[in-house]
Formats: structure tokens, sequence, C-alpha cells
């Protein structure tokens, strides 16, 4: 059961401001929503939150350490993420890929055993990917590569997930099925995630909380349902909105500029 | 993944494979024994041929295997320090800083004895010209090792050309060798099966974060790896052996590149499968190109640089024709 923290965090990158003196926490239990326009920095909040760049200034604690003093692998045990693109260069199969969830849990000379297998199945199984275990990764579709790194993380099963653009490439049925699995993990388990996400329905639908990012550092971050709104979607995409009612709550609508 | 009991198969048959053509290689030469006469001679090194078979020819082929596993031991590393598969072991420069200073030794006229310790010495500062120039601050990059590796090489092979248009027409023949490769005078130090032993023994242990730093240096970090310290291992343990081998017998061409590719072929790219396939099989086929090399002209020898080519190349490219119409 951890927390993550963001104790007032400033992020730049290539001159330009992601977020200036964030403050923020990440509980068990909340699902958060990552939203602003194109090359406002989510990815870089994510890769920084992830341990994989330094901070400006600020510090992120997982629970009390800072995450950057942490030994890698065990920070991948705590802290996992799918990142936007997946390349793979080299051919390996689509079992060989999901088992290397297991990596930071095994040591020097050690071999997955029964259970890793087990649970690779389980996620593989998970994302509609059964059947596919021999497989070679280079022969997969998009959408097909998308659900394998997502099976690859439940396989690695970090209490904190962070996800750059979860939905990229998938078909309606599997959007919904992994943002269903993710807000799962987060209501059952210790867990929580933070999402980068275009779509601002699927953030209304799925996400317990929402963050933000407008742009030369100004931010702000809270309960899904007080942070959407017509007029604070208009100012973070630059873009007229029009909020309709649906049966499962409310509903966002671009308008044309 | 293969199963376990179809890769020990493998192993044992690529071991039998090797050890087997260490022997057979001291049967044939310029002077090719009888069964009996090889038999008598291996029992007993006081023969009619004990002599030729083990001062000459078993020493020789034995060298070969090792520089054989070596090189691809050593291709496999610089395969996924560089995220290419086209890499291979020269390409960072260890070769040409190696063949530099061995090529300037025998300029001078010093004695083939020490030409090995020249060639380490010469692999050995250009290691650290480009440990030295590609390291710095800041996020690892492999473009920036490549670059400084490509290049350091192209000044090496600049002042190897410069040697060869003022060296002593005399020394001509040998440099020209041992730019292609050639195991004639080589012979086994015990160090370099020290080394290939314990470097494989090290590998084999990180083969699995080597698997995930195949998948990018990003992956590697999110699944626990100590990115950058893994990739400096992966360069110093790759030049070592890249330095070994040619300061055994020059640079010999091809091996490094094709055999791991070849075993990425037929084993997929595990490498827990893939180290262990490709040095014995690197071994295997430096044995047999280098009997080759001493046979198809006997008496004559050819550098094996010349035969790990010519059959190199053709069996690559049957092997990948059969890769694309398999997909």
């Amino acid at each position: 059961m951890s927390v993550l923290h963001c104790r007032s965090l400033d992020l730049r990158i290539a001159g330009i401001r992601v977020v200036n003196k964030l403050d923020l926490a990440i509980r068990p239990g909340e699902f958060w929503g990552l939203l602003g326009p194109n090359g406002v920095g989510k990815t870089t909040l994510l890769k920084c939150l992830a341990g994989l760049l330094e901070p400006a200034t600020g510090e992120i604690l997982l629970e009390s350490r800072a995450i950057l003093q942490l030994p890698r692998k065990l920070l991948a045990r705590h802290i996992g993420m799918l990142q936007q693109h997946t390349v793979y260069v080299f051919d390996a199969s689509v079992m060989q890929t999901a088992l290397t969830g297991r990596h930071p849990y095994l040591g020097y000379w050690e071999r997955e055993g029964p259970d890793d297998l087990a649970m690779a199945s389980a996620a593989l199984s998970a994302v509609d990917l059964e059947g596919f275990a021999d497989r070679s990764v280079t022969g997969l579709s998009g959408g097909e590569a998308r659900r394998l790194a997502f099976a690859s993380l439940l396989v690695q099963d970090p209490e904190i997930m962070l996800l750059d653009e979860p939905t990229n490439h998938l078909d309606l049925r599997h959007q919904v099925q992994i943002m269903g699995m993710i807000r799962q993990r987060t209501q059952e388990g210790p867990c929580s995630a933070l999402a980068a996400l275009h779509d601002i329905n699927l953030a209304a639908r799925y996400c317990s909380h929402v963050i933000m990012l407008f742009g030369d550092g100004d931010w702000c971050a809270g309960p899904a349902d007080d942070m959407l709104s017509e007029s604070s979607l208009e100012r973070l995409f630059r873009c007229p909105v029009e909020r309709l009612e649906s049966p499962s709550g409310p509903r966002f609508h671009p308008l044309g500029i | 993944m293969m199963p376990t009991a179809q890769r020990r198969l493998l192993f044992l048959l690529l071991a039998l494979l090797s050890v087997g053509s260490v022997f057979f290689a001291a049967a044939i030469g310029s002077v090719t024994l009888s069964w009996e006469q090889w038999w008598s001679a291996l029992m007993d090194s006081g023969s009619a041929y004990g002599e030729l078979v083990w001062r000459i020819r078993l020493p020789r082929a034995a060298a070969a295997w090792t520089v054989g596993a070596l090189l691809s031991l050593s291709g496999c590393l610089m395969q996924v320090l560089l995220r290419n598969p086209l890499a291979d072991p020269y390409i960072l420069g260890v070769s040409g800083g190696a063949s530099f200073a061995a090529l300037f030794g025998m300029s001078i006229g010093v004695a083939a004895a020490l030409l090995p310790a020249l060639a380490w010495a010469g692999a050995l500062l250009s290691i650290l010209i480009v440990f030295g120039l590609a390291r710095g601050e800041g996020p690892w990059s492999g473009t920036r090792l490549l670059l400084t590796g490509v290049v350091t090489a192209s000044g090496w092979a600049a002042l190897i050309s410069l040697l060869l248009t003022l060296g002593p027409d005399g020394s001509l023949r040998g440099m020209l060798f041992w730019l292609i490769g050639d195991l004639s005078y080589a012979r086994l130090p015990a160090w370099s099966l020290v080394m290939l032993l314990g470097i494989f023994a090290a590998t084999l242990g990180m083969a699995r974060s080597l698997n995930v730093l195949a998948m990018g240096e990003t992956t590697a970090s999110l699944l626990g790896e100590p990115t950058r310290k893994l990739l400096w291992v992966v360069y110093l343990l790759g030049s070592v052996l890249t330095a070994g081998a040619v300061s055994i017998a020059g640079n010999i061409g091809f091996v490094g590149l094709i055999v791991p590719h070849l075993m990425r072929l037929l084993v997929g790219s595990d490498h827990r499968i893939l180290l262990p396939s490709a040095t014995l099989f690197g071994g295997l086929f430096l044995v047999l190109s280098d009997t080759l090399a001493r046979t198809v002209l006997a008496p004559r020898q050819l550098p094996v640089g010349v035969v790990t080519a010519l059959l190199g190349v053709p069996l690559f490219l049957l092997l990948l024709n059969r890769a694309r119409v398999k997909q």
C-alpha cells in the first residue's frame, strides 16, 4: 500500500515548462486521468514519476523515500509504466514478451517458474491474446501489440501503474476492456493508476480523479466530477465543448472551432 | 520458447560437434592421416604422427574454436548493445586499434611472439578512447557510442592504410594476412579459454537482462535494470572478447556478424539459448572454415578470413530466404 507523492515538483523539457510546483498524492484506490493538449508534457511527467527523468527541483516520494534513491529493481516492483510506443527490433514470442514483466522479481541466473508462466498466461487471456503465446511479436497488429504491452504490465503487477495513452490503437471493445481492468485493479487491490488520455469521455467514465496540464507550468488536479466541466475543458483544449447528459453520467462533445 | 529437453539436446549436439570437429581437424591437412594413424597419434604423442597432431594441428584447431567462440559471443553482445542486428565485434574500433598496433610491430620488425601483446595494447587503447569519449554526463546515448566507435574505427583504418603504404615490402604479406585473419601461427593461450569461460558464464547469468535490454533502454529501466551500468558492462565485456580474438588470429571477418544472426534465425532471440548456441556454433564454424583453409589448395594455406566469408555468405542468404518463406 504505497502512496506516490510529488512535492513542489518543477519539470521542464526542451525549454517547455511542464509543471510548476506540482503537489500531488496518488493514493491506493485512485485512478487518475492526465489530460492536456499535444506537446504539453504528459509523457514527460509520466516518465518523471517512473523515475526515468530527474525533475529540475522538487521531489517524488514513494511513501517516504525518494524514488531516485531506490534501487531500480525495487522501484520496478512498485511502479510500472506502459509506454506510448513499443518497437520490437529483435524477434521474440508473445509469451516471452509477456514474461518480461517478471524480470524485476527474478535474480541473476534465475529462470521463470510455473507461477510466473501461469501469471503470464492469465494476463494474455485477460487481454484476449490467448492462443497467441507462440506467435512472433513482429507479426502483431498495432492493437494486438498494445494489448501485449498492457499484458506485460499486468504480469509486472505494480501497485502504481503509469499509462501513456493506454487506449491508442485499440478498438472499442478493447478500449473499455482495458480501462475497466485498470479501474478494477484500483478498486479491488491496494493499487493506483495514472493514465494520459485524449478521450475525455473515457476519463469521465472511468477515472476517479483528473489532473490537467494547461501548458507553461499551470496545472490543476482534483476529483473527476469537480474537474470536468465545459469551461475547464474549453480552457484546456482551446476548443468549445458541449456537455451532454447520458444515463451513465456526463459526456463531452467538441464543437467546431 | 524452446522446450527444455529440446534446448539441452541442441547444446549437447553443438558441444559434441565442437569437440569432434577439433579432433577431426587433426586428421586432415597437407598430410592426411588414415584412421589408424590418427588414432595412434592421438593415443601416443611419441608415435609417427604424434608430433604433427599434438604440436601443430590440435593447438591450431583449438585456437580456431576459441577464436570463433570469442567472436560469436562478442557479436551477440554488440548486437544487443547497439540494438542493431547488423552490428559486429569490430564495429566500435577495437580490432582497428589491435591491428594498427600489430602492423606497426611488424613494420619495425618486432618478434612475432610479441605481436599478440601489442595487439592487446592497441585494443585496450581503442576501448579506452571510445569509452572516454562516449561516456560523459546525461542520458546514455547509443547513437553517440556508435558514432564514436565507428569514427574511431575509421581513424585506425586510415592509420593502417598509412602503414601499408610506408611499410617495408617484406612485411606486407604478413600484414595482409593479419588484416584478413589467419590462424597459421595461432596457438591457444590458456588465458583465452579462461577469459571465454568467465565472460560466457557472466553473460549467461545476465541473459534475461540482455533480453529486456534488446527491447530498448527505456523498457529495460522500467523493468528494473540499471540500464546505464548494464550497457557499459556489455560494452566492456564485448570489447575484451574481441580484443582476445584479434590478438590471437587477426581480423577474421564475418564470424561475429553471421553466427549470432544465424542462430537468431534458428533458435530465436532469447539470450539464454542464443548465447550458448552462438558460442558453440561459432567455434565449430571457425574450426571447419580453418580446416578448409588448410586443405582446399594444400599445400598452400589460405587465410581463414577468406573462407569464413566464402562459406558464410551463401549459408546466411539461404537461411534468410528460408526464414522469409516460413513467415
